[in-house]
């Protein structure tokens, strides 16, 4: 019982963030649809932007206060000392921030393959494109 | 070949709205792109700035959207806010002989007389580092938009290897 | 009753499921608590654990007993591989009660060690070492970046945005490579997609 209220209770974060990798993960690899895939790997990615950034979060405890004391985020004003804020942690935010955009740059690239695809064999699933190339191997085409 | 691309009927309430809107989205994306005196960032202003001009495109066409964003331009801004950044981060390593510290830019500078070193920092941090990081995301993801948008005049015509 | 027959990839998707669940399980037990104000990527981690015979004098006049010291400098914290030393006169030692509030944290009662590092252009002591006092035994603990820059950022770059600072001015070398990373995405979709002579 103890182990239950230590590690699920108190890490609810890690178990949220880890459902949503799972589901991401799995429509990468299940999928027969291109276009779907790369959902999947978008999902991915904004979980794992999730999970990172809220191991800084500073102030909450599920079992003695529901949320009644919390982080300010990291802008360091000087009527914080009076009112007795606490600042979050701010370097999970710098290393994510940069996370966030090369994701969405990548995620065009990706596309733009996909268009390519679909330009050459006229079709996005992925059995079908199989067995294409499989006919164009038989009649010389390249 | 010169007919309009619209897969939809021109409706009045969306492109008054827009060209309303436009000017004050890209005024915010530039308050936000300085970063030093509240919340806000290069990375953060700079998607501000693309999400207004790729409003604009959405909205009104690609061709109309080319006059106003020509591919000169749009070059121009993708190589110039690396130019800044790197410039700066390259000069600094050759100034430090190769230990990789930024604080050796701001010593020789003249302007460290009359605002201290914390002053030089900050005014690096503001204008010339979050300009260039606003820049060229700007610049990134427009051209990606034009390029996943637009359509070619002979397209499936076969394979060409 | 007879399973229907599954295609390869949706087995292999299953079982990647089960094995991240399995791996989940067995990683929570080492992770901090959510929100855990003392945990060590938010302000210390623990070194080591040591009899209190009667170092409490020592440490209230200012110096830092040689059983503490040496111990420090065997785990590696040494001048060899460039960490800041603890000799005469270098380090300053200094109560905080508990409950004062400084630089956006609140601090338990305990000794703390600062030391002169010798910066370039910022000459001032800061906090490295951290003793506590248990049931006669004294924990050392050693401080992590964000009490520093939780700190210090209004003064070296005179900039209120924590989070700017640290992905502009401390860790600028890392974004002037991502920079570089967007814009090798946006050349990549021009050579993809135009081919009939607008390059």
């Amino acid at each position: 019982m103890e182990w239950l209220t230590q590690h699920v209770l108190e890490k609810y974060n890690f178990w949220i963030a880890m459902t949503i990798i799972i589901v991401g993960l799995t429509a990468t690899i299940v999928k027969e649809n291109l276009l779907k895939k790369i959902i999947g790997l978008s999902i991915f990615q904004t979980a794992m932007f999730l999970w990172y950034v809220s191991l800084g979060d500073v102030g909450r405890n599920i079992l003695t206060t529901w949320g009644l004391k919390t982080g300010t985020p990291a802008i360091l004003w000087e009527e914080a000392a009076e009112k007795g804020y606490i600042y979050v942690n701010p370097l999970l935010n710098v290393l994510m921030l940069t996370g966030i955009v090369v994701s969405a740059a990548t995620t065009a690239v990706a596309l733009a393959i996909v268009i390519r695809i679909y330009q050459k064999y006229g079709t996005i699933e992925e059995d079908e494109i199989i067995e294409k190339e499989k006919e164009f191997e038989r009649e010389g085409v390249m | 070949m010169t007919q309009e691309r619209r897969a939809y009927k021109r409706d009045v309430v969306i492109e008054v709205t827009t060209s309303l809107i436009v000017p004050l989205i890209l005024l915010f994306g530039l308050y936000v792109m300085m970063g030093t005196g509240g919340t806000g960032g290069g990375f953060q202003g700079g998607t501000i700035l693309a999400a207004g001009f790729i409003l604009y495109i959405t909205v009104f066409g690609v061709d109309k959207g080319r006059e106003k964003v020509p591919e000169s331009v749009n070059a121009f801004f993708l190589s110039f806010g690396l130019f800044l950044y790197n410039g700066i981060g390259w000069l600094c390593i050759l100034f430090s002989l190769a230990t990789a510290q930024w604080l050796n830019m701001p010593a020789f500078w003249p302007v460290t007389e009359f605002t201290g070193v914390a002053g030089a920092r900050s005014f690096l941090i503001a204008y010339m580092i979050s300009a260039g990081i606003g820049l060229t995301v700007m610049a990134a993801f427009v051209s990606q938009y034009f390029d996943l948008a637009m359509k070619e005049d002979d397209e499936m015509e076969g394979d060409e290897g | 009753m007879k399973l229907p027959a599954m295609k390869p990839l949706t087995i292999s998707g299953l079982i990647t499921a089960l094995l991240l669940i399995a791996l989940s399980i067995y990683v929570v037990e080492d992770l901090p608590a959510f929100g855990d104000e003392n945990s060590p990527a938010n302000k210390y981690m623990m070194l080591f654990t040591v009899d209190a015979d009667g170092l409490a004098e020592n440490l209230d006049a200012g110096i830092l007993p040689s059983k503490i010291k040496t111990q420090i400098e065997d785990m590696g914290f040494n001048k060899e591989e460039n960490y800041p030393t603890l000799e005469e006169g270098n380090y300053r030692i200094e109560w905080s009660e508990k409950g004062a509030f400084e630089g956006g944290r609140r601090s338990e009662g305990g000794w703390e060690v600062l030391i002169h590092n010798g910066e370039i252009f910022y000459n001032e002591p800061l906090r490295y070492y951290f003793v506590k006092e248990g049931n006669e035994t004294f924990t050392i603990y050693r401080y992590n970046w964000p009490v520093r820059v939780n700190e210090k950022t209004e003064e070296e770059t005179a900039t209120i945005n924590a989070v700017t600072a640290g992905l502009a001015d401390y860790r600028g070398y890392d974004t002037m490579g991502e920079e570089t990373v967007i814009l090798t995405g946006a050349i990549g979709v021009i050579l993809l997609l135009r081919r009939r002579g607008r390059l």
